[in-house]
């Protein structure tokens, strides 16, 4: 397993040195813990990418987040491929970037690497507060660090992030070239969710509220979304606008409703949403009850098919209604 | 609740059937509770869920969304399609604590005037016993 | 100014006193998240963190703060102030987070002085809390603060373990330490000692460090068309963590809300990292993108800012690199700037 940063060079290499591809997006370590996502533009750029349990960034926003500007005259439109990297859960959202006609297929070269589940850096930054230099080697279920020189074990399972401990998707589903080995399923269940469905609205209001109060609306959930991607986002509009810009329960509560209705079918839960919230908000968990519920009432499943419909373009005739009038 | 608390109650009707059918339930002098205020939309599927929440945020005490029944629509297919997302909508706001009768929807054709008065009168007392909307109404 | 002493065990009765008679704000933890709110209960507030999630800017300046109401075209009562409150105290501020009310205080009393503002900030005692566990990214240091740094604050308590060392900075803050007076004792010259060199410890342990501000003003002057801009604010997201977050930052929109004839006018807080906060009712948007964005958050702080003010709009609390989903290491920005 040790050669896996090895592998991931290489890949990376082979890509860049292709004439028709603009850059290879991966990761890089950062100070401490933290990765960063990496645009690695030469042979020598991907010397310094890595691939390890602390790449926990989603790099498929990258795809769409570049803002297009008019061309000066007589400048051509760089049609070059963009090659990047993606984990089992990353895939899926380029499947669904696809499938929405986002981005098409033949503008990528996708670098898969299977995934035994990213690392919640918060957890181990409260171990090791003033860490420097961090090296991180997932090991079966331990996740191996080297802390500014002293070598330690975790187990991962008490560190990982809430959704890549439920992970059933930990390879790439779509990739040209696969790096590293496949890693086992995990099997994913809606306990939590289904528990928390049988409580009254008061106690879940008494829940929620209490958390989308403390909402700053930076709306980084929505900017780190790779299905995010709209070019005009009803929270930005003016006239008419649905959203208010003044920070109060009302205003903050019907922000997530309408951002994550805007998933319903569309999330592939690479829980990057719930990760980039500063104030702690478990945003990733309503949206984990829509993709329960979309499983369960439509039996339908994002980011699987290039080829597939979305789900609110299309109905059978004998979907439920069970409280309709 | 109050005694004399009079929910307030929002309903997007379809210009084809169920705007029809209150029509009718008006013409027929059946009445219904006065609590109601409607907006025509041309179709169910024209509902986008902003209007609801929207609604709901402004005053409204419930929403109601009534449309033509499966497989008569006016535009073929609108009122499937808007199901899907009523379905789901619904369930998001159940989840964070909004009571399952504040967002009604019913099917009530043009010719079912009768059904509009009972669908009216059973919303706005599900509404009466919940009291005023609370969760997203804005603060002036 | 004179300094005090605080048994440890009656640390609590000073909170007690606050509350009594002041709206006493203190640093609360709730899921993790620690933010400034108005505590009843002295049990409720932090005295042991690193630093706080949210800067406590938001008490002076609020979120979303209602300017004047009005019904239908009129304004009800002309321009309102907001109502005379209590006089209020904000406690635990940590050094930086006290020199950022130092830094903003110019922008809001500038060319317009600014009524919310000032009124509130000079109601309020700022209390701080000498930093002795600097969190990871922290590096005051560089912009010529410290853990134990005065500037900005009325008072400054720094732990020295069975007590309290109390300094009292301004009028305010004398005016406060009378009024419980008999809590404190005079500090001894060995306390000042202790607390001097416990500061000295505490510096030592900021790792992280940047050039100086003067040599950065000067540095970016010389950079403003390099190609660095472009490649660093690939990365960005364009959220509004970085500025929300940030004790310095300082911008501001305006709207109406109108709901059933009754309106009022609102301020809330702006990010320059969206894309909307430069946009002309044109369509035109002089900062098209992440990049012209990224580059003026930076400049405003280093160089526009000590430009006008002759200070920097940073405190370096690392909030910025703490929670920048991507990453976007400030530290790092900084020291490649120097390296260029």
């Amino acid at each position: 397993m040790r050669n896996i940063q090895k592998i991931i060079k290489d890949g990376a290499r082979k890509a860049v040195a292709r004439d028709d591809v603009k850059y290879v997006l991966g990761w890089t370590p950062g100070y401490g813990f933290r990765v960063s996502p990496f645009f690695a533009r030469t042979a020598e750029d991907t010397e310094r990418l890595i691939f390890s349990p602390l790449c926990a960034n989603n790099l498929t926003i990258y795809l769409t987040l570049q803002e297009k500007l008019p061309l000066p005259k007589a400048a051509a439109l760089d049609k070059r491929k963009i090659a990047l990297f993606v984990k089992g859960c990353d895939s899926r959202a380029v499947i669904q970037l696809i499938a929405e006609r986002g981005i098409s297929r033949d503008e990528l070269v996708i670098l898969g690497v299977p995934c035994g589940g990213v690392i919640d850096i918060s957890k181990l930054e409260a171990k090791f507060p003033q860490a420097i230099k961090v090296e991180a080697v997932e090991e079966g279920e331990k996740l191996s660090l080297k802390v500014d020189g002293k070598s330690q074990e975790i187990p991962k399972e008490d560190i990982l992030l809430k959704k890549c401990s439920l992970c059933e998707y930990p390879n790439p589903l779509i990739y040209d070239v696969l790096l590293g080995e496949e890693k086992q399923k995990k099997t994913k269940d809606y306990q939590g969710i289904s528990t928390f469905e049988e409580k009254s609205p008061n106690e879940k209001w008494t829940y929620w509220g209490d958390k989308f109060a403390r909402c700053i609306r930076c709306y980084a959930c929505r900017n780190i979304c790779p299905l995010c991607y709209c070019d005009s986002c009803i929270l930005d509009k003016l006239s008419p606008q649905w959203i208010r810009r003044s920070v109060n329960l009302s205003e903050n509560t019907v922000f997530q409703l309408l951002r994550t209705f805007h998933l319903t079918g569309r999330c592939i839960g690479c829980g990057e949403c719930e990760r980039a919230c500063p104030m702690g908000i478990p945003v990733g968990e309503l949206n984990r009850k829509l993709e329960k519920d979309v499983r369960e009432l439509f039996a339908y499943e994002p980011g699987i098919d290039i080829e597939e419909k979305s789900l609110l373009s299309q109905f059978k005739p004998e979907d439920s209604e069970d409280f309709i009038l | 609740m109050s005694e004399n608390f009079e929910p307030n109650i929002v309903a997007f009707l379809c210009n084809w059937c169920s705007y029809a059918g209150a029509d009718l339930a008006g013409t027929a002098r059946i009445s219904y509770p006065p609590n109601v205020k409607v907006i025509r939309v041309m179709c169910s599927g024209r509902m986008n869920p902003s209007f609801v929440i929207n609604a709901l945020q402004q005053g409204a005490d419930g929403v109601l969304i009534s449309g033509c029944h499966p497989g008569e629509c006016h535009y073929m297919e609108g009122n499937y399609i808007a199901r899907r997302r009523f379905t789901l909508i619904k369930k998001l706001m159940e989840y964070i604590g909004i009571e399952p009768e504040r967002f009604r929807v019913s099917w009530v054709s043009a010719s079912e005037g009768e059904k509009f008065k009972n669908v009216i009168a059973e919303v706005t007392e599900d509404i009466r016993k919940i009291g005023q909307m609370k969760q997203l109404k804005r603060e002036v | 100014m004179t300094a005090f002493s605080l048994p440890r065990n009656e640390a609590d009765d000073f909170l007690v006193a606050l509350i009594e008679k002041q709206s006493l704000f203190a640093p609360v933890e709730k899921d993790s998240i620690i933010s400034y709110q108005l505590v009843a209960n002295p049990g409720d507030a932090l005295w042991n963190f690193s630093n706080s999630t949210v800067p406590p800017k938001g008490i002076l300046f609020p979120q979303t703060e209602t300017l004047f109401k009005f019904t239908g075209s009129e304004v009800s009562g002309g321009i309102e102030l907001p109502p005379q409150e209590k006089e209020t105290v904000i406690f635990g501020i940590r050094p930086c987070d006290g020199r950022a009310f130092k830094i903003v205080d110019h922008i809001f009393g500038w060319d317009y002085q600014d009524p919310y503002y000032l009124e509130r900030r000079a109601r309020t005692v700022l209390v701080g809390l000498s930093c002795y566990e600097p969190a990871s990214n922290c590096f005051c240091t560089s912009l010529n603060g410290g853990p134990s740094s005065k500037e900005g604050l009325d008072m400054l308590l720094t732990d020295l373990g069975d007590r309290y060392y109390l300094e009292v900075l301004t009028d305010k803050g004398g005016k406060l330490l009378n009024k419980n007076r008999k809590l404190f004792a005079l500090a001894l010259d060995s306390d000042t000692k202790e607390k001097n060199s416990l500061s000295k410890k505490v510096e030592s342990k900021l790792k992280r460090k940047v050039m100086s501000c003067d040599e950065l003003q000067k540095k970016m002057g010389d950079l403003k068309e390099h190609k660095f801009w472009e490649e660093t604010s690939l990365r960005c997201l364009g959220c509004g963590i970085c500025t929300y977050l940030c004790p310095t930052c300082h911008c501001f929109d305006m709207q109406d809300e109108v709901t059933d004839g009754k309106g009022r006018r609102v301020r809330m807080w702006d990010s320059c990292m969206f894309r909307e906060y430069t946009l002309h009712a044109s369509g035109e948007n002089p900062r098209p993108t992440r990049v012209e964005r990224f580059k003026n958050r930076l400049y405003h702080k280093y160089k526009y800012y000590p430009d006008s003010f002759k200070i920097t709009a940073c405190v370096g609390c690392g909030r910025c690199t703490r929670y920048c989903p991507a990453n976007l290491d400030l530290i790092d920005i900084l020291t490649e700037i120097g390296k260029i």
